[in-house]
């Protein structure tokens, strides 16, 4: 049979009876919302690198298709300038390509580096 | 399964699809035990954030709760696993210190008791004295054989009959 002690007990260490606390479901949403936004920005930069490496896997399968073709591998062979020129150029769009992809990988570390930082915004 | 469980269970299967105002309910619905089993185990400066920890990774998880245990129950394992994770629990432990009660809303007395308890002596306690948590299920929260369980809760009621007589009450 439960005594006075027991029914103290039971009583102190009960949750208290109260209304749901509004601001701390507030600040579960925010941070919810914060990691679906995380989270989609990480998709979609993922997505934008996948379409980017594909495309160049195919420009360069078209380059390397054409270069066979008898034509244009006579015209590189007596046009040695022609085939650096194309080098070069072949060089530049890659540097621009991963240049732009770097830009999307430091955005994609600022928006964490925030994201980060918005949760422990949202603790304090 | 009981009623509970079931719109508990439709709640996290909505909040899985990306549902945030499904999971705001459930949010809603299980702080309050939440955040006062965190209190009386861990102190208030600890409690909130491994209770808004364990939220968030519930929202993560949505999918993986089934139904089978009660929705509290789960969430309780998570922010148990939280704190285990916590670097703030770390600190405490190097620090050796009490969790602090001060403007938890527990009574001065029952804060003293909880203070001079050990972590599982608290969280066995307030689990099954409190929160009307059966023996099995505190012991599998906790990760304790049955028997190590019950004889913590009975050494941890021992403990806090011993200072309530002592104050006058006996």
């Amino acid at each position: 049979m439960a005594d006075e002690f027991d029914r103290f007990l039971s009583s102190a260490l009960a949750p208290e009876e109260r209304e749901a606390d509004r601001a701390f479901v507030a600040r579960v949403q925010a941070a919810v919302a914060l990691d679906a936004a995380f989270h989609a920005e990480r998709r979609a930069a993922l997505r934008t690198a996948a379409i980017q490496t594909v495309a160049l896997f195919a420009v360069a399968a078209g380059l390397v298709l054409l270069g066979r073709a008898a034509p244009v591998a006579d015209f590189f062979a007596e046009s040695p300038a022609v085939v650096l020129a194309a080098l070069l150029s072949g060089f530049g769009l890659l540097v621009i390509l991963f240049g732009s992809q770097s830009s999307h990988t430091s955005a994609g570390q600022m928006f964490s580096a925030s994201h980060f930082n918005d949760l422990a915004r949202l603790r304090s | 399964m009981t009623a509970a469980n079931d719109e508990d269970l439709a709640l996290s299967r909505r909040a899985a699809g990306g549902d945030t105002v499904a999971f705001a309910m459930l949010v809603e619905k299980h702080e309050r035990p939440l955040r006062a089993f965190l209190t009386r185990t861990f102190g208030s400066d600890a409690a909130d954030d491994i209770a808004q920890d364990a939220f968030l990774k519930a929202w993560k998880a949505a999918g993986q709760y089934d139904g089978r245990a009660r929705y509290s129950t789960w969430l309780t394992r998570i922010a148990w696993r939280c704190r285990l994770d916590s670097p703030r629990r770390h600190r405490a432990e190097l620090a050796d210190e009490p969790p602090s009660e001060s403007g938890a809303g527990l009574s001065a007395e029952i804060g003293d008791m909880l203070a001079r308890l050990t972590e599982a002596e608290r969280a066995s306690l307030v689990l099954c004295e409190g929160h009307g948590w059966t023996h099995v299920e505190a012991a599998d929260l906790l990760g304790l054989p049955l028997g190590t369980l019950k004889s913590t809760v009975a050494r941890a009621k021992a403990k806090c009959r011993q200072m309530w007589e002592g104050a006058d009450h006996g």
